[in-house]
């Protein structure tokens, strides 16, 4: 049948080809960045060194603090080292195999270089070390301040840096394997489970997390003490397991800081010899069913999938019929999308699910009855958890919904409708699904641990504020920093406008929390059991003016962050062109 | 060139392709015509090895679809093409050269020509991002002819090309196919079909319903006049009516 072999491609040409590809990338991402918006560069530079020194002077006074503990001080840093790098193992065997996936499964890139001479392999290696590159970068960023507060502290040769750098690259590549083995397989063998494997999976994790932390928490009053000191060491000692990875991090950049360079290199070369052993295994399963699990994949993506829940819409109409109905139709459209997409409901599923769990097993763990300073403490710290978990949520969802209309965006701009209302819709939508979520949890968490009822309404109106203020944030900067060219919601929650929206979010978190938790710290601080004043720092009428004064503070901050980020994306949405 | 015996593709269960024999020798330009969801993006990416059949056989050239040997002698255009965006033209070109690992000088040649075929010298130069769609579809088809294909798969080919890029890329068709290529062309544009394909297949729920020369269409379906006739004739039964609500009432508003 055919006439003449074809003349392959060489394994080493198709290297090169790759390489190239890379270079050019890199060079022309690099002078896009360099010859582009320089207020931006200044302020990503800014935000970054701003970060790292935050963390740096954290960590840094952390070791300081640890070396008052003479002998002991040792093992704690390797507990810290290997709870740290488990850790890291745990969330880059999740990151860089979900980048991994939509890498090699997701994207049209993936359909165009497997008609190429490139093998299975060959493309997995491209994609893969695209992944880990994307995973790791934050970890390089929170790891190496941890390095050098350490570093500083324990007084160690410079040369200690240069070794934690390989010791970072080989130990990254073991989780991002096995993470990338993961996704190849349940691409082959589940395809169209893919999702809800990875949501248990994430849920396992998560519940794994909130345990650690329920063993942790220190008991309250008896923090510090030697008792405290050897039961805690004694919960910890899961992570010193000697087959896990994060041991064998910790335990030769501890050696290697003392300068005992031979086990330290000893550790070294067991991390890379066992990272070249993760990628060879993820190469040689990439190479055998990459292939057949791509085609399994696109296969399962044209069955039909049939679409419900009408009665939900219906209800939806009835219940806000006082709103304008295209506006009502505009949130039915993103309520739609939501529903239908599992990637999105399932995570906010899972966390506030987890929440929920956690808050409701608060009388169980016993902080119910804790003195009301604790009380008051923990009430706090549940609010600026689910706060922070909120923001992730209007940062991955809301601010990218904007520009995922995308290529479909003169559909909007055509419609009959004001474009401030349908940026009102979407503010709706997220406002309305954040106050649900949130309000429901934190009334739940406050009865639980027996708040006052001025407590609680203070914290349902806090809720009330953050919510507001979020989505008004992330649906004003969503419509100022629109992305239009990007179809992958992560990478624009990733990119510049994304990571600003994370930044305004978190200050204007912080600035509402700690505004409304300083009064009431400082008026339960001296309170026993009873709720007898012990040695208040506040009286109770200097608590009531204070509060008063923080509640005002806080309804004009919240008022702010809502309606300029609003104001700033109406107005650029009305400038807008299609 | 293209063989495909008894091929079967399953999803779930749903059949897209229900025992499909079709062959597409070198020098022969195939039209693939056929309603929406008819299979022939399926059948085309069996073809290129993205998609593994349920049952039968896929080779190009004697070679298994998707085996290393196909990929080289294949070249595929997608109906939404994709380029890197932070890519210039040339740097593509130059990416797809490499891949298929020619000779630098004779690949530089190559490029130069089709830059100045595909009348890119304007904007080759400029990131793809910045690109519109027929731009863009030029590069991707001056990529897809760069390494002398043996086997050139194109889907939907015309969409979003202005009348000169369209002109140009019909003739390169021509051309491809009369030095021995085998062209497999899927489009839902029965005129382009008509005045390009030597042979013509008619695919519907996932079935071969009719193949050969405009005239064999047009014997076997014993109707005379355009090939729009015949089509839906052959996949419809009849010309599809418009509900009585949606004609105007022929009076200005």
């Amino acid at each position: 049948m055919s006439s003449l072999p074809p003349v392959l491609t060489t394994p080493g040409q198709v290297a090169r080809a790759f390489r190239r590809l890379h270079g050019d990338l890199v060079s022309n991402i690099t002078h896009g960045m360099l010859s582009g918006s320089r207020l931006r560069l200044v302020m990503v530079a800014f935000c970054t060194a701003v970060f790292w020194a935050a963390l740096f002077f954290l960590f840094f006074g952390g070791f300081q603090f640890l070396g008052m503990y003479g002998a002991l001080a040792g093992d704690f840093v390797e507990y810290i080292f290997s709870l740290f790098f488990l850790s890291l193992l745990v969330m880059l065997f999740f990151s860089t195999g979900i980048i991994t996936y939509t890498g090699l499964f997701q994207r049209r890139e993936a359909a165009f270089l497997l008609t190429t001479p490139a093998s299975a392999d060959r493309i997995f290696a491209y994609k893969f070390f695209e992944a880990t590159a994307i995973s790791s970068w934050a970890f390089i960023l929170l790891g190496s301040p941890l390095m050098a507060g350490y570093g500083i502290s324990a007084d160690v040769h410079w040369s200690f840096y240069l070794l934690f750098l390989a010791f970072l690259i080989a130990f990254v590549l073991i989780p991002g394997s096995l993470g990338a083995v993961a996704a190849i397989l349940v691409a082959r063998f589940f395809p169209r489970r893919q999702k809800s494997i990875l949501a248990s999976l994430a849920a396992l994790v998560i519940l794994a997390g909130i345990w650690l932390v329920v063993q942790l928490w220190p008991a309250p009053g008896d923090a510090f003490t030697p008792d405290w000191l050897d039961s805690l060491l004694g919960r910890l000692s899961f992570c010193q397991q000697p087959l896990l990875p994060s041991r064998w991090m910790s335990k030769g950049l501890v050696e290697a800081a003392k300068g005992n360079w031979s086990d330290g290199l000893f550790y070294l070369m067991v991390i890379f010899g066992y990272a070249g052993v993760a990628y060879l295994l993820a190469a040689v399963v990439a190479r055998d069913l990459y292939r057949d699990a791509y085609s399994r994949v696109q296969g399962e993506r044209s069955t039909k999938r049939k679409v419900g829940g009408y009665e939900v819409d219906e209800l939806f109409h009835r219940v806000f019929f006082f709103l304008p109905h295209p506006i009502r139709l505009l949130i039915l459209k993103d309520l739609r999308t939501f529903r239908r997409d599992p990637a999105q409901w399932s995570q906010f599923l899972i966390f506030f699910g987890l929440l929920a769990l956690y808050f409701l097993s608060i009388r169980r763990i016993g902080y119910d009855t804790q003195r009301p300073y604790w009380r008051n403490l923990i009430s706090f710290l549940n609010l600026g958890v689910t706060s922070l978990i909120l923001s992730t949520f209007t940062s991955r969802f809301i601010f990218p919904l904007l520009s995922l209309e995308g290529r479909n965006f003169w559909i909007l701009g055509l419609l009959p409708l004001s474009r401030s209302s349908i940026l009102w819709g979407k503010f709706a939508f997220s406002t309305g699904i954040s106050l649900l979520s949130t309000e429901l949890l934190i009334v739940l968490g406050d009865l639980m641990l027996r708040m006052p009822p001025l407590m609680i309404a203070l914290h349902m109106g806090m809720v009330l504020v953050l919510c507001l203020g979020l989505s008004g944030i992330s649906v004003g900067l969503g419509a100022r920093l629109p992305n239009l060219k990007e179809e992958d919601p992560s990478r624009i929650a990733a990119g510049f406008g994304g990571t600003l929206n994370l930044l305004v979010s978190l200050v204007f978190i912080f600035t509402i929390v700690s505004s409304l938790a300083l009064p009431c710290h400082l008026f339960f601080i001296g309170q026993d059991e009873f709720g007898a004043a012990g040695g208040r720092v506040l009286t109770e009428n200097q608590f009531h003016f204070w509060l008063g004064v923080a509640v005002a503070g806080s309804l004009v901050v919240g008022a702010l962050a809502t309606i300029i980020p609003l104001r700033i994306g109406i107005k650029a949405f009305r400038r807008m062109e299609f | 060139m293209i063989e495909l015996k008894g091929v079967t593709k399953v999803f779930g269960s749903k059949r897209a392709v229900d025992h499909l024999d079709l062959q597409v020798s070198a020098g022969e330009l195939f039209g693939f015509l056929g309603p929406n969801g008819a299979g022939k993006t399926t059948t085309i990416k069996m073809v290129c090895g993205l998609l593994k059949p349920s049952t039968g056989t896929v080779t190009i050239g004697g070679y298994t679809a998707g085996s290393r040997e196909a990929r080289q002698l294949l070249a595929y255009v997608p109906d939404q093409p994709y380029l890197y965006e932070k890519l210039t033209g040339r740097e593509f070109l130059r990416f797809v050269v490499d891949m298929y690992g020619l000779d630098t000088k004779r690949a530089s040649r190559r490029i130069e020509e089709l830059i100045d075929t595909f009348e890119m010298r304007d904007y080759v130069d400029d990131l793809c991002e910045g690109y519109s769609h027929g731009m863009k579809q030029r590069v991707v088809f001056a990529s897809a002819l760069v390494h002398d294909p043996k086997v050139l798969i194109v889907d939907e080919p015309l969409v979003g090309l202005d009348p000169r890029s369209a002109r140009i890329v019909k003739d390169l068709f021509i051309s491809q196919a009369r030095s021995g290529v085998a062209v497999l062309m899927s489009t839902h544009l029965l005129s382009i079909a008509e005045e390009l394909a030597d042979t013509i297949g008619i695919i519907d729920k996932g079935k071969m319903l009719v193949r050969g020369t405009v005239d064999d269409l047009r014997e076997h379906a014993q109707l005379q006049g355009p090939l729009e006739s015949l089509f839906l004739k052959l996949t419809g039964g009849d010309r599809p009516t418009i509900m009585p609500g949606l004609v105007g009432s022929g009076e200005p508003n």
